[in-house]
């Protein structure tokens, strides 16, 4: 085991290779507070990549409902489980990664979800469990809330289904940070699906191989974003390149959430694979569930969140979000236009901080009718 | 008093003894070997049932968890492996049997397949490559038997229904109407769904052989055979275990002058074994019998 520096758990830990960051590191934003649950991600992805014999049950997008929801089932609570104690102090974490906590023989902490926790995605997860007896009402252990979770693979800096494989048979690009299992190499043990504490590689049993996201590196290459991205009706999702901690540059859109704002944060980081996918975390949701999955950090971003109207910049680059197919590696705002750039400094897109209202009246004096919401 | 005791000790003794003798050479079994011998035979069975197996001496293998690289094998399961070997001078066909009550052949999620594996040093040399899987500039030569491909060519058909016989597939973009009529369209767009296929790495799906050729330089290194010559195997499942025969070309340079090495691995998938999680043996001596040297003269 190698001694490497994780920034999200503010501290160096274990991993089974020694730090090596890609040129460019793939990311994204997704904004929580828009998720509809509409679920286009996970078909716009399930039409490109899974649609093959063995994908059938494959989910590389999914969206779960939680507090309850999870797919496969129990992906988080399993590891919490066994993960036991994660205290912070402040911005360091005190307690063990995967890697740290792996059990004598194993290379990580993990565990195997089986046919079944995979076999009913989004099943029950916002119903009323049962009949109410004698009138409406729930008396739950929790308050009246759900939100929605949106995930793909982190394309961690620490993937823990790369570490996981005693081939080597999954790698990390190093000029996108896009982590892939060599489908020529990969010989099908399914440790990486034991490992990946999100639980985001899968097994096709008609391949014999394990198989996951691939942050649509077809799409990457040509600086457009990938399907789930440019799919999402919520426009919830951002894609772009997140520099280290002490390289941020606020024109960066990414970095500028992540790293200026920390209004974006990882997904357990806890569990010690600096994931690459950051949530807005919701803001109605009691911030003490929402610390446990995305950090000490969820106390400041809701407050920064629900600022929102009095803070233009931010407001400005959430408008940014599903607004071009482009990866927009910059940003900056004028006034009430918010600019997306190239590298360069080209202009891919601009966009209005506020559409325009237009007020139809109820009455149309041209045609002498009057009008009609039409569904 | 005394003489008479140790006489009927040593009578019991002797009873006892021919006890054994008898039966480690019961109708049409060989005798039990330290070595791995392999004995002449003009015709080489690829059938683990095929009579000329009787007359074959038996190694017993022991076989200890695979603990040294991770993931390692923490309990331990086969304990122990039935080897029996034959040559034509040519070729060598080699029979393991095993104890599994449970048959493990469906591939899937947290799913594992029973197999097999037999490995010999690629040169005979006095210095011994790592008997885990050799080591760097000391490659091994590795025949990998698979339960599952055991199924596909006993005639399972490639498809999803094989694996859950009730799933419920709404389409497959290359079962589209249009491309009905277009059969190599249609299989390239199915390729384009199943990569490692794609790739002719045929971890599934249709294949010629039950068993892999395999070559390697340490754990990690597994590659297929860059020169394979043809190996096949066949497997069958009696209840109570397998008996799997594996055949291969003679390992290189291996005569009736020389010994050389060889080393067993079987994995139990019902154990949730695969990969370097596997039972396997240490180096076990190789010895090959001349053509019309009898059986029982091995010893
Ligand atoms: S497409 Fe967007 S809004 Fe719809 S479920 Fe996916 S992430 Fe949420
Ligand atoms: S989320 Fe899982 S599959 Fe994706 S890189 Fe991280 S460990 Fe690997």
């Amino acid at each position: 085991m190698a001694r490497v520096y994780n920034w999200q758990i503010g501290r160096e830990m274990s991993y089974w290779y020694p730090e090596s960051r890609p040129e460019k590191q793939f990311a994204a934003v997704f904004d929580i507070n828009k998720c509809i649950a509409c679920q286009t991600c996970t078909l716009a992805c399930k039409t490109t990549w899974t649609s093959g014999r063995g994908q059938e049950y494959m989910l590389w997008n999914n969206v779960e409902t939680k507090p309850y929801g999870s797919y496969p089932l129990a992906w988080d609570l399993n590891l919490l489980d066994s993960l036991q104690g994660q205290e912070w102090q402040g911005n360091v974490y005190q307690g063990q990664t995967v890697f740290e906590a792996a059990p004598e023989g194993e290379r990580v902490l993990g565990w195997r979800p089986d046919e079944h926790d995979y076999s009913y995605p989004n099943v029950g997860e916002d119903d009323c469990a049962g009949q109410i007896e004698k009138g409406a009402s729930l008396d739950l252990p929790h308050m009246m809330w759900f939100y929605y979770l949106a995930r793909i693979c982190n394309h961690c800096t620490y993937p823990a289904c790369l570490a996981a494989c005693p081939r080597g048979s999954i790698y990390k690009r190093p000029e996108d940070g896009i982590v892939l299992v060599d489908q020529d190499r990969c010989r099908g043990y399914q440790e990486c699906v034991r490992g990946c504490p999100y639980k985001k590689v899968f097994f096709n049993p008609m391949t014999g191989t394990s198989e996951k996201c691939i942050a649509c590196f077809p799409k990457i290459e040509q600086g457009i974003q990938p399907q789930c991205f440019v799919n999402c009706i919520g426009k919830i999702r951002l894609a772009g390149w997140l520099s280290k901690p002490e390289e941020a540059k606020p024109e960066n859109p990414l970095d500028y959430l992540v790293h200026v704002r920390k209004i974006a944060l990882p997904l357990f980081p806890q569990f010690g694979l600096e994931p690459n996918i950051y949530y807005i975390p919701p803001v109605h949701v009691p911030t003490h569930f929402l610390r446990q999955m995305f950090g000490p950090g969820v106390d400041e971003a809701v407050k920064q969140y629900r600022n929102i109207a009095q803070d233009p910049d931010l407001a400005g680059l959430l408008a940014l979000f599903g607004s071009t197919e482009f990866i927009v590696p910059r940003w900056k705002r004028q006034g009430d236009l918010v600019i997306g750039m190239s590298e360069k400094g080209t202009e891919l897109i601009k966009v209005p901080m506020r559409e325009p209202i237009h007020i139809r009246g109820a009455y149309d004096p041209k045609y002498n009718i009057a009008r009609v919401n039409c569904p | 008093m005394l003489r008479a005791k140790s006489l009927l000790i040593l009578m019991l003794t002797l009873i006892l003894s021919s006890g054994v003798l008898i039966l480690s050479c019961r109708s049409g079994e060989g005798p039990i070997t330290a070595e791995v011998v392999i004995i002449h035979s003009t015709n080489l069975p690829l059938d683990p049932n095929d009579p000329i197996w009787n007359a074959a001496p038996k190694h017993l293998a022991k076989l200890i968890p695979q603990d040294l690289v991770e993931p390692r094998l923490m309990k331990a399961s086969t304990s122990e492996v039935q080897i029996k070997a034959v040559s034509n001078g040519t070729n060598v066909a080699f029979r393991l049997e095993w104890l599994d009550d449970v048959k493990n052949d469906l591939p899937g999620p947290a799913k594992f397949i029973d197999g097999c594996a037999v490995q010999v040093p690629s040169k005979i040399a006095a210095n011994v490559p790592d008997p885990q899987m050799g080591q760097a500039g000391q490659s091994v030569e590795i025949t990998f038997w698979r339960a599952d491909w055991q199924a596909i060519m006993n005639g399972r058909k490639d498809s999803i229904k094989e694996l859950y016989p009730n799933a419920a597939i709404d389409h497959y973009p290359f079962e589209a109407k249009p491309l009905e009529k277009d059969p190599v369209a249609q299989s390239e767009m199915q390729k384009r769904y199943a990569p490692a296929r794609a790739l002719g790495n045929n971890r599934e799906g249709p294949r010629d052989s039950a068993v892999e050729e395999l070559i390697a330089e340490g754990p990690g290194s597994l590659s297929p055979a860059p020169n394979p010559t043809g190996a096949k195997g066949k497997g069958l499942y009696n209840g109570k275990g397998w008996s799997v025969v594996i055949l291969r070309s003679l390992p290189k340079d291996l005569s009736p002058n020389t010994r050389s090495q060889i080393a067993f691995a079987v994995w139990e998938g019902g154990h949730k074994e695969v990969g370097a999680r596997k039972m396997r043996s240490g180096w076990v001596p190789l010895l090959m019998k001349a053509e019309g040297e009898l059986s029982k003269n091995a010893y």
